[in-house]
């Protein structure tokens, strides 16, 4: 049955269904009406007693015989006693009359022509003999008398016997004709019962057609519903596929990117002439342009997967709004405009808040404002709302917008003006962004506009208020960009790492204690002289001997205030799991490697102050498989890296790791060789760390499957890995020479080794 | 019947007397009556007046708990109203113990009234019909009559053929 004959059949059946149910009470009410009427026949055929008229004949011709023998016992022999008896049976005998001479029973007796006169005769006996036998008898009783009553008596005889024939034949034929007549009633009776069953039939059949239906329909259903359910997870795999591929995009093209724009920096800093600067000031417009875009692209694919979270600190959010008025005047007063910002007197200045995305939003929406106004004044309010919310509203005397541009507003790749002609540029993408960010905290972005009369977004945000943090050494120096040197001791096994770390650590100005496990660190906590206490500890998680979970555990264990020292986790993972058991081992922060300068620093000014325990901001930058094809070097991590570090310094310590790669992967391969899985991978882990913080991808991504290979890995796949290792790093090295990341420095380098430069 | 029936009945009377005396009963010997005797009870019965039987008269009758009620009839067009005493009553006088009651006519029409009747039914013993009393041309001047109105199953020919009338004597049986 197809879904359309169904819906086409529902009716009709309702309407069957209507009809059996209305013929079956019809019915159950002529049923109850034949029923009544059997009733009534009976009860009145027994109120009434016509049976019992033929009896009554019967005893008044039965009557009349002992009358006759009492009379004529009476007139041979006229005694008193005789005489009494004479009129008892007299007596008796006209009280038989009665039961036989009235209305109902000249009605019965309607067809016997021999009724009328018969009763007539004997109501001329009874008034003959009433002369005498009566209640008030005119003559007393004699055989004079007496006597002639016996010829009409006599005369009696046959009329009364014919009388009692017939009454009996009647009422033969009315008892039979009323057993006809219940007969019939019975036969309609269980006529209509069985109509009324097979009625019954009909509606239980229907009805279990209906049900049928039903569960066809809902099977029906059902798997439309598991069908839809399979169409979505496919959909929604492919967008997250697809995403994932932007992503990943966005990312690449980043790197070449700031390579781009580190070369515009340098011609700018040439020589050129005048139409030369103007040409790269549009280059170097158009590709700070595309970066934008970039960068949303990247935060829509992150928003879709998931992967973007809010991290809420606390914020001096006044600050914030300064920054943003600050970046936002100067591009109002390039175009003309008016920028006012207007915060409320009960804005609290504290709020709990991720500042970057605040930030993100304030930054769309006002250069949204800014855009589409091209006289006028942009006004940025701050105010309370309930539910400790922040209104953000930015009103601006622009354009404005009608009905239906609003309608689209928030929608992908929509711009409020979608001409040809459109004057501003952007990839329609800022709005929906904001907006996901806003909800993702637990705000929205709302917008009222009327065309031609300007636009106000309002972004409202629940940032609860708290108090101010304890102002220590620290946040000063934070504030004012600068911070106090610190104490901080390494725990970390790869020597390669650990010159990284304290480029970085004399880079920022601290004072760096290194140990290479888990043992040295807890030992280092332990000693530690008055006045040279550490201020924190860069803890690596996996290192040989103890490892990072169990010293921090130890530590933990210690007396204050020895035990209370901030232990930052340093690994090369990102996993939920290892971040959950880092914190249960006491640690309070969480580094992921590469550990770049910025977030070192940040990391450090956090938690050395041992102010309230946030966890960085995480960098999940795990080592993309996929990105083999590319080039071996991750340039960001390059730049990044050679920018905290000095190139000097980052040439130093990559030679260092390229001239350890050799000693590294032969100990690798012994490793192997023996089975030692456990060593292997440990060498492997420590090796995907210092290659990841180098900016080494290549090496990183072989060195994580060495790391984590798949289960049933044999022997020879691990040496093909390990062979493919050897590449990577011979790759890589050229790249790097290429790139003049290495050699610069007085240093001798290993020549490369197996092939030469392409 | 043989001799030793009314010596059997004597005795036994005799035990029914002295069990009512026991309990405080009415003790005294059935009256004899005084008028026309219109009915007479027979059978086992404890108490009597008439070599074993109870014979009674209308003032005798008149002398037990008087009851009446009207119904509807089949021999009547109209509902009567019928005073008289109940069956059970009449038996109670005798100190009779019956399964039945063999009510007899003048015309020595007969019928067996179960003793069952007479608890659940209320059947009546009238002289009375509304408020005379009826002649043997009125079917009289006893007759028994059950509250035919008062239940649909007495309104069948069983019942209409236990309503007796020119009742003469009733034996128990």
């Amino acid at each position: 049955m197809t879904p359309g004959a169904a819906a086409d059949d529902a009716p009709p059946r309702r309407v069957w269904l209507g009809a059996v149910v209305g013929v079956l009470s019809l019915v159950m009410l002529a049923v109850a009406y034949v029923q009544w009427r059997q009733y009534k026949l009976l009860d009145s055929a027994a109120h009434f007693q016509n049976e019992a008229l033929g009896w009554s004949f019967s005893q008044l011709e039965t009557e009349q015989l002992r009358l006759r023998v009492q009379l004529a016992d009476y007139l041979s022999d006229p005694q008193p006693d005789s005489a009494d008896k004479l009129q008892l049976r007299y007596d008796i005998f006209v009280s038989r009359v009665g039961l036989v001479d009235h209305e109902r029973a000249a009605g019965i007796m309607r067809d016997q022509p021999t009724y009328r006169p018969a009763m007539a005769q004997v109501r001329a006996f009874v008034k003959q003999a009433d002369r005498t036998l009566g209640d008030v008898p005119a003559r007393p009783l004699d055989a004079a008398a007496a006597a002639p009553l016996m010829p009409m008596l006599d005369a009696l005889n046959a009329p009364l016997h014919d009388l009692s024939l017939g009454a009996s034949h009647l009422l033969y034929e009315r008892a039979t004709e009323r057993n006809d007549a219940v007969r019939q009633q019975t036969e309609l009776g269980v006529a209509l019962t069985v109509f009324q069953c097979v009625l019954l039939l009909a509606l239980a059949v229907i009805a279990l057609r209906q049900v049928r239906a039903l569960a066809e329909r809902r099977r029906r259903l059902e798997a439309l519903a598991a069908n839809l359910h399979t169409a979505r997870h496919d959909a929604e795999a492919a967008n997250r596929a697809k995403s994932a591929f932007l992503a990943n995009m966005s990312h690449e093209i980043r790197t070449p990117f700031h390579g781009l724009l580190g070369m515009m920096s340098l011609l700018q800093d040439s020589r050129l002439t005048p139409q030369q600067a103007t040409y790269l000031d549009t280059a170097r417009e158009s590709a700070h342009h595309l970066l934008t875009i970039l960068n949303d692209i990247l935060d829509i694919s992150q928003l879709e997967t998931g992967k973007l979270q809010v991290n809420a600190q606390t914020v001096d959010l006044l600050q914030l709004i300064g920054q943003v008025e600050a970046l936002m005047r100067a591009q109002a007063s390039t175009k003309g405009l008016r920028l006012r910002v207007d915060v409320g007197a009960d804005v609290p200045r504290w709020v709990r808040a991720d500042p970057t995305r605040v930030k993100q939003i304030l930054f769309n929406l006002l250069s949204n404002a800014l855009k589409f106004t091209p006289t006028g004044t942009v006004v940025l309010q701050v105010a309370c709302g309930p539910h400790a919310r922040i209104d953000f509203t930015v009103s601006d005397t622009g354009i404005g917008m009608d009905e239906a541009t609003l309608g689209r507003l928030f929608q992908r790749f929509m711009q409020g003006d979608d001409t040809p002609s459109r004057r501003a540029s952007g990839t329609g993408l800022g709005l929906e962004i904001s907006r996901d960010l806003a909800r993702l905290m637990g705000g929205d972005i709302t917008v009222r506009s009327q065309l031609g009369a300007g636009s106000a977004f309002t972004a409202a945000l629940p940032l609860p208020a708290v108090g101010a943090p304890a102002p220590s050494s620290d946040a000063a120096a934070a504030e004012t960009g600068r911070s106090r040197p610190l104490r901080v001791l390494v725990a970390e096994d790869h020597a390669v790492n650990r010159a990284y770390l304290e480029a970085v650590l004399d880079k920022l100005g601290h004072h760096g204690v290194f140990t290479t496990d888990g043992d040295g660190a807890v030992q280092a906590v332990r000693d530690q002289q008055p006045g040279e206490e550490f201020d924190v500890v860069l803890m690596d998680l996996h290192m040989p001997g103890m490892d990072g979970f169990t010293a921090a555990r130890t530590i933990r264990a210690m007396p204050p205030p020895r035990g209370r020292v901030p232990i930052v986790a340093l690994t090369a993972d990102a996993f939920q799991e290892s971040r959950e058991l880092a914190r249960e081992a006491g640690m309070e922060g969480f580094l992921t490697k590469p550990a770049h300068l910025p977030q070192l620093r940040e990391a450090l000014q956090r938690y050395s102050a041992g102010a309230s325990a946030h966890e960085a901001e995480p960098v999940d930058r795990p080592v993309p498989a996929a990105q083999q094809s590319a080039s071996p070097l991750d340039m960001l991590t390059v730049d990044d890296v050679r920018q905290a570090l000095s190139a000097a310094r980052y040439d130093t310590v990559l030679s260092g790791f390229f001239e350890s790669s050799v000693a590294q992967v032969g100990a690798m391969r012994r490793a192997a060789a023996q089975s030692a899985h456990t060593d292997l991978q440990h060498r492997a882990h420590s090796m995907k760390g210092a290659a990841a913080s180098l900016g080494l991808r290549a090496i990183a991504a072989v060195a994580q499957q060495l790391q984590s290979p798949a289960p049933h890995t044999t022997t020879d796949e691990l040496t093909a890995l390990l062979d493919q290792l050897d590449e990577q790093f011979a790759l890589s090295r050229d790249e790097c020479l290429r790139a003049g990341l290495i050699g610069g420095g007085g240093r001798a380098v290993t020549p490369p080794v197996a092939r030469a430069p392409a | 019947m043989n001799l030793s029936q009314p010596v059997r009945r004597h005795w036994l009377a005799a035990v029914a007397l002295s069990w009512l005396g026991l309990h405080g009963g009415p003790a005294a010997a059935l009256d004899a009556p005084s008028g026309k005797v219109i009915l007479t009870l027979s059978g086992k019965l404890a108490q009597s007046n008439d070599n074993g039987s109870a014979a009674f008269d209308l003032a005798m009758l008149q002398a037990l708990p008087q009851h009446s009620f009207a119904t509807r009839t089949p021999w009547f067009s109209q509902p009567r109203k019928f005073t008289g005493v109940l069956l059970r009553d009449l038996v109670d006088a005798v100190g009779g113990s019956a399964a039945s009651l063999r009510a007899i006519a003048l015309n020595d029409y007969r019928v067996d009234i179960p003793a069952d009747d007479l608890r659940l039914h209320g059947a009546m013993v009238a002289y009375l019909m509304d408020d005379k009393p009826m002649t043997v041309r009125e079917r009289g001047p006893l007759l028994v009559i059950y509250p035919f109105d008062d239940a649909p199953e007495l309104r069948t020919a069983i019942y209409y053929s236990r309503a007796i009338w020119q009742l003469r004597s009733l034996e128990l049986r």
